[in-house]
């Protein structure tokens, strides 16, 4: 299959398979070093090696793709073997990006057209929603496996885990718990077969800091109550103690979504939350990207370049120091207050990833003509499930009051009987 | 508006459920309704959840240096916590309610 569109800064993919050191690209500039993670990827028919045909897709249960044919099963190699990110990450230095997590060029096509290499006719893919596209000709699924500076094609993928029967039951489990007071409307029309299987787009990243943090904390050596009036109050005495920490920190697969939408999690316009509460992934089980993973599910198109991303990543990065540290500050039972928090990252390895969703969406229409998308999500990998069940706001509200006027009742009567 | 209420009602009972003071349960009572209400929203709707990446993420230290020096002892101090803590500070958090 030829790529009819052009493919700007595309590199040469007619490299080695394997993707040791020699892979890693130093560009003249003072750019990011690449990685380079899609060598020896090829578009177009991508064949079954045992009887050429094109119909493979994950097989859930064991990880693997098979061949819909032949039954033949293999699977790509582990995405951290393949590109070295397992190594040290005290030697990281710099700023390390795979080439599928460089910079989106405006320029680029989001829909490409292709040309079948089994046929001659032309395949559009939609980039959005899928790396595949079938040739309405000659029937054959064609692959994207190359990457283009459009965000499509990630340098790695973690398959589904979880099949989609147990992805069903799970938000049936979940939304069972909470019918009571959900929207009559969600009730009647709550269908768990609905469910998608999605790849979402991911940042992975892996940063080398030297963190140093001054102030103080306080030891509590006595508690003891006092007179004050009538009543006993309880006093506290204390050590004061000037504190400082000074390490490196090794933060291993922090993932952050890149996805521009899925990154604003405002509750009173989106559930996009619920989508970021099933996180962690198990992403060191993550294999090179192979377009026929994706066969059978849906995908979202990373949006968000590295320069979007590394403000919320750094500061994330504070955050996981932050809270680290606390294992050396368990002697300052009554807290630490730091004057000085510096985190200063010595070198960051990004890697893009599609990781995988079962999402159960429910679109509510409000008053006013005002619609509100509501998830369930399971982690198709770990079975983590979360989601937000739209609300029956009377019914609430009047066993909320009802409520109210009892317990009203209740602290009356403690009151004048006097517990 | 709603939202914020319901945060409030939220923070409130779990000041008041961290609280050793007996005293506080009449002030749960009171406000029973809306704690009843907040508890449910939070329940279906999970607007207060996310991932908790400060925790959730693996991180090592190396090289670490520790310096601890005692300024003075205080007395009579009446409260629990130390002022101004922010070890337990998270600033990442990508959910906003607002």
């Amino acid at each position: 299959m030829e790529n009819l569109n052009p493919k700007p800064d595309a590199v040469d993919a007619a490299g080695t398979p394997t993707i040791p050191e020699s892979a890693l690209e130093h560009p003249a500039d003072a750019g990011p070093d690449i990685i380079q993670t899609d060598a020896g990827a090829r578009d177009g028919l991508a064949k079954c090696a045992r009887c050429g045909a094109t119909e493979i897709a994950l097989n859930v249960a064991t990880g693997m793709l098979r061949c819909s044919f032949c039954r033949f099963e293999w699977a790509s190699d582990n995405a951290a073997d393949a590109f070295d990110l397992n190594g040290d990450i005290g030697k990281l230095s710099g700023v390390i990006v795979g080439s599928g997590s460089t910079d989106i060029l405006p320029s680029t096509d989001e829909v490409l057209t292709f040309k079948c290499s089994a046929c001659g006719a032309e395949v559009v893919i939609d980039t959005n929603h899928g790396t595949q596209a079938r040739c309405h000709w000659c029937r054959n699924k064609l692959s994207m496996n190359q990457q283009v500076p459009n965000g499509a094609v990630p340098d790695m993928v973690l398959p589904f885990k979880l099949t989609k029967e147990a992805a069903v039951a799970s938000i049936a489990k979940f939304v069972g718990k909470r019918k009571f007071f959900a929207h009559p409307k969600f009730k009647q029309e709550f269908n768990p077969e609905n469910v998608m299987g999605v790849y979402l787009p991911y940042m992975v990243v892996d940063i080398n800091a030297h963190a140093t943090f001054t102030g103080q904390g306080e030891h509590e050596t006595r508690s003891y109550t006092v007179k004050q009036g009538d009543d006993d109050v309880r006093r506290y005495d204390a050590d004061l103690y000037d504190i400082e920490r000074e390490f490196d920190i090794h933060i291993n697969d922090l993932t952050v979504e890149s996805s521009s939408e899925r990154l604003n999690q405002n509750t009173s316009q989106n559930s996009n939350n619920i989508i970021n509460t099933i996180m962690p992934f198990d992403v060191e089980n993550a294999v090179r990207y192979d377009s026929n993973y994706l066969a059978g599910f849906t995908s979202e198109r990373r949006d968000s370049n590295l320069d979007d991303l590394q403000p919320i990543t750094h500061v994330q990065a504070e955050d996981i120091t932050r809270h680290r540290v606390r294992d050396t500050l368990k002697f300052y039972d009554r807290g630490v207050r730091w004057n000085r928090q510096q985190v200063d990252v010595v070198g960051q390895r990004w890697v893009s990833a599609y990781l995988p969703v079962w999402l159960y969406s429910y679109h509510q229409t409000k008053s006013g003509g005002r619609s509100f998308l509501h998830y369930v999500a399971v982690n198709a990998r770990t079975g983590e499930t979360m989601g937000s069940v739209p609300l029956n706001q009377g019914k609430l509200l009047l066993v909320s009051g009802l409520v109210q006027v009892i317990g009203t009742i209740a602290a009356i009567v403690i009151t004048v009987v006097g517990f | 508006m709603l939202e914020f209420a319901l945060v409030t009602a939220g923070q409130v009972f779990a000041d008041s459920g961290s609280s050793d003071d007996g005293g506080n349960f009449g002030l749960v009572l009171l406000a029973s309704g809306f704690v009843f209400y907040a508890l449910i929203y939070f329940r279906y709707r999970n607007v207060d959840k996310r991932h908790k990446h400060e925790s959730e993420t693996e991180a090592t230290m190396h090289n670490l240096r520790e310096d601890d020096r005692k300024v003075k002892s205080l007395k009579g101090l009446s409260n629990s916590r130390m002022a101004g803590e922010n070890g337990d500070e998270v600033r990442g958090v990508r959910r906003r309610f607002f």
